[in-house]
């Protein structure tokens, strides 16, 4: 059985905090799937975005640790681009009870700022990040840009769409930024000029 | 006048002699009992760990079993050892 009371003042503790980038939300009656979010931490590829984790409690938490991923895409020696799985100990063999999800939240924020390219979760940017290292930040920046920032959210799901209508993504990216993210002024501004 | 008394409840302040002041795994304080118990005291009691940390004793316990057969300290990671 879960621990009701435990998760309770656990949220408790998150709303109350509004200085460490954390937060929790429930997604519906059910204390055992949330979504957390962690502000990218400054001076890395990832400032200035908003990294949403999907967060499922097992009914032995917190005797076993809260699986958790990235919904965000996530440019990251330790996390995958593919599915946001994340590689770090203490979501795994090095959890303890006395951890908790605001300090599960803040291990993954100091893993944006630390990463650990010699234990990697993507093999592909674990090297990047070895032998190209501009690269890698220039992708991670990116990736920031198009898939993290408040503005960006649902911005790649209207770019493809009006690629889907035949316009280059450039044009689109374009317009949408022209039109402040209004998917139908952007069209109506590609099919004009 | 004569008063007869019929019953009474005797009030006492306890507390047990913890350091912090939650238990480090389920953060019900130490005065009171773990989830899985419902009412503080005996039946709930507190246990210490060689390395000083205070856990109730019902989830100590569960985190024990869960680890065997190398429990560490939920607080400080250091092998779990009861309090002689
Ligand atoms: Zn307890
Ligand atoms: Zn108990
Ligand atoms: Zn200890």
């Amino acid at each position: 059985m879960l621990d009701v009371s435990r998760v309770q003042k656990e949220l408790v503790e998150v709303a109350g905090d509004k200085v460490s980038g954390v937060s929790i939300q429930l997604l519906g009656n059910s204390l055992s799937h949330l979504q957390g979010t962690i502000d990218g931490p400054s001076g890395t590829p990832y400032e200035g975005g908003v990294f949403t984790i999907d967060i499922q409690l097992p009914s032995s938490y917190p005797f076993e640790p809260p699986k958790m991923r990235f919904i965000t895409k996530v440019w990251h020696p330790n996390i995958s681009s593919q599915n946001g799985a994340i590689c770090l100990d203490i979501l795994k063999d090095q959890w303890s009870p006395a951890l908790t999800l605001k300090t599960a939240l803040l291990s993954l924020q100091a893993l944006l700022s630390t990463p650990e390219p010699k234990d990697p979760q993507d093999a592909v940017v674990a090297e990047q990040y070895l032998k190209h290292n501009n690269t890698f930040i220039a992708t991670a920046r990116y990736w920031t840009e198009a898939f993290a920032k408040r503005s960006s959210i649902g911005l790649h799901e209207k770019i493809q769409k009006i690629v889907e209508m035949g316009f280059s993504e450039e044009a689109a990216r374009a317009a949408l930024q022209s039109s402040g993210g209004d998917e139908n002024a952007a069209l109506e501004k590609l099919c004009v000029g | 006048m004569k008063v007869k008394i019929l019953s009474w409840h005797a009030v006492a302040a306890w507390t047990w002699d913890a350091h912090d002041d939650a238990c480090g795994i389920c953060r019900m304080a130490f005065d009171g009992c773990c989830p899985d118990c419902k009412v503080p005291g005996d039946d709930c009691p507190l246990i210490w760990g060689a390395c000083n940390h205070a856990f109730h004793l019902h989830c100590i316990l569960k985190w024990v079993n869960s680890q065997s057969p190398r429990p560490h300290c939920p607080m400080c990671r250091r092998e779990w050892q009861f309090q002689a």
